[in-house]
């Protein structure tokens, strides 16, 4: 019980910081050929295990062993530079619903994008979500169909179907680009970063968040920030 | 006065406490199970406290534990143990109005083919009858009341019997207390349709293939009176066909027999309880709609003189629905009928009546989600009888349901 009521703490601090990520007044303005890049790894020191199913006792039989949970974290920068906010055209950002799992469970975006939630189980889903970044409904669909929300305010959106409770993932909507989902190996890059001084924040629902200072310099290169978070 | 004071007191802090929680957003309910021994073990509650009127005239919405089920207060706690992949052990304890809790489920689950869907479960076991008993009432019954089928009391009881027709017509509307000259002499309440208060205790095959799962049970009871030790005439027999014609549809028909009455009733042979169900289910988009039938006949040991009637029966049908209007809130309905068959009583010339009185309900309202796992329910209930002492009656009622 502890540990959730500290997630949901951390989660209602990021969503201030993520809210903030406009307010980089003191960034410096964009110089192309001096930008630089910030990498690392990301480590869970203890990664939390997948949660149980809720006991059903009125189940018939044993239930479908899920897909495990692929808890990436997100690494940011706050604040942003000013360049981070121009618009850019990408690939529409999809959350499918397989094996009773959300894939991806974590997804990063930037406020503006609509993401689709495609169902590819042969059960219905509802996916919805109660956050106050964004709230939906997208009610009960079948395999093949899919169903979309646009996400406008920054903030963290937490996902969830209403007829499977195991089903959960995160949405982090930002108000700027500055941000990286780390990969298989945990690393992460943001790139194109102009001179100045940052902080970069490490994110992952199963721990405390974690911030560095990072400088770069007006000649750019780069930095190398890794994180060990801790469980909460 | 609502509900006893300490249920009072209890209720107090339970709301202060979901109220303080919701608000602060630091510090929310937890929204999902304990989780213990490597995770095998997992861990989960509710707390359901339903307030409403005082109903001590008509007893429409008493339960077979005597209590009202438009106000109480439900604790629950449920663990399931999975220590391999084919063996696990579910359980649940409840308590209703903060009494002593009961064991509610507790069974052993067995797959014994890794690749089939074929499992064994033994103990105190879900219901294989109908739809409605195995819906897990915080989180998927849309309205605040129960179906007449699993819930009102109908005059008949398992340790006492009438003797003749007129004692059966005596008794019309009087399932909360009823007494009969056969059996205990002491006053008490009748069996419903089905009880969705209790489970019954035994073993229960299914076997799920594509589209149709199969189940079946032999247990103590019967479904008006699910028993943890056998006190009837033998063991009951209850199956199941249910089939998924098509993602969102749900169609089952429901079969059961069994001995009813208990043993120190005098009985040459074991008089059954029989009972047809069938129910549907389809859901789309915010829309879930049900609807369910119920039909059960009970024989006794002796045909009921003046017009020798050996089996009473009653049939309960309703249907019921939801929408989704917002991702936090809800409207529901649930429209009710409960109806028995007649027979006629000694006094000449008079029309044959329903063995017990038939009712009806209609219940509607709203629900609201504070948080996923937290809903708010207010609803408004009308019922409808043409016996006992009162006829028809109205009962508002609200309930806060939270579970992790």
């Amino acid at each position: 019980m502890r540990i959730r009521g500290t997630t949901t703490l951390s989660i209602a601090v990021m969503t201030v910081l993520l809210c903030r990520g406009g307010g980089a007044d003191s960034a410096p303005s964009v110089s192309p050929a001096a930008n630089g890049t910030i990498r690392g790894r990301v480590e869970l020191r203890q990664p939390p295990s997948d949660p149980p199913p809720r006991p059903s006792v009125t189940d018939l039989g044993m239930s479908t062993p899920h897909a495990p949970i692929d808890r990436r974290s997100v690494v940011y920068l706050d604040p942003a530079p000013r360049a981070a906010f121009d618009t850019r055209e990408e690939p529409r950002p999809r959350m499918d619903q397989r094996n009773e799992t959300f894939f991806p469970h974590v997804l990063a975006i930037v406020a503006g994008t609509t993401v689709d939630f495609p169902n590819s189980d042969q059960t219905y889903h509802n996916v919805f979500s109660l956050s106050k970044t964004r709230s939906f409904d997208l009610g009960r669909y079948a395999a093949g169909r899919y169903k979309s929300v646009r996400f406008d305010r920054p903030g963290i959106v937490r996902v969830f179907c209403d007829i499977h409770s195991h089903m959960s993932a995160f949405i982090l909507v930002f108000s700027h680009r500055y941000f990286s989902v780390v990969d298989d190996e945990g690393r992460y890059r943001l790139e194109n970063v102009p001179p100045g001084t940052y902080t970069v924040v490490a994110w992952n629902e199963s721990a405390p968040l974690e911030s560095r200072k990072v400088v770069i310099a007006e000649a750019g290169g780069d930095v190398e920030i890794n994180f060990a978070l801790g469980r909460r | 006065m609502l509900i006893p004071a300490h249920a009072r007191r209890l209720l107090l802090v339970l709301l202060c406490w979901a109220a303080t929680a919701a608000r602060a957003s630091a510090q929310p309910l937890p929204e999902g199970p304990i989780r213990a021994l490597d995770g095998r073990m997992a861990v989960s509650g509710e707390v359901i406290a339903t307030l409403g009127s005082r109903d001590d005239e008509a007893w429409f919405n008493y339960t077979d534990y005597e209590h009202n089920a438009l106000r109480m207060m439900r604790l629950g706690l449920s663990a399931s143990w999975r220590p391999s992949d084919w063996l696990g052990f579910v359980g649940e304890i409840r308590s209703e109005d903060l009494e002593q809790p009961a064991a509610y489920a507790a069974y052993v689950r067995v797959r014994p083919w890794r690749n089939h869907a074929f499992d064994i479960q033994a103990g105190r076991i879900p219901p294989t009858f109908g739809a409605f008993g195995r819906h897990a009432y915080g989180t998927d019954n849309p309205v605040i009341g129960y179906p007449l089928a699993y819930q009102y009391l109908t005059s008949l009881r398992t340790d006492a019997i009438p003797a003749t027709a007129d004692d059966l017509l005596v008794m019309r509307a009087r399932g909360w207390k009823s007494s009969f000259p056969v059996g205990s002499q002491t006053p008490g309440p009748g069996v419903p349709l089905v009880t969705a208060f209790q489970w019954d205790t035994g073993v229960q095959v299914r076997w799920k293939q594509g589209p149709v799962e199969l189940t079946g049970a032999v247990t103590n009871g019967t479904l008006s009176n699910p028993k943890l030790r056998d006190d009837n005439g033998g063991k009951q027999f209850a199956a199941r066909v249910a089939l998924t014609p098509g993602v969102g549809w749900i169609v089952g028909v429901s079969g059961a027999r069994g001995p009813w009455l208990a043993r120190e009733i005098p009985q040459t042979f074991a008089p059954l309880q029989r009972a047809l169900g069938a129910d549907v289910e389809y859901s789309r988009d915010h829309w879930i709609v049900r609807g369910e039938a119920v039909w059960s006949r009970w024989s006794f040991p002796e045909p009921l003189p003046p017009a020798n009637v050996g089996t009473v029966g009653a049939l309960a049908a309703w249907g019921e629905g939801r929408y989704r209007i917002t991702p936090r809130v809800y409207l529901a309905g649930r429209a009710d009928r409960l109806t028995f068959t007649r027979l006629r009583g000694s006094v000449p010339r008079t029309r044959a009546l329903p063995w017990d009185a038939p009712v009806t309900r209609v219940e509607g309202g709203f629900g609201v989600y504070l948080q996923r796992n937290f809903v708010l329910r207010a609803m408004a209930q009308g019922n409808w009888r043409p016996a006992g002492r009162v006829h028809d009656r109205t009962f508002l009622s609200a309930q806060f349901a939270y579970w992790f």
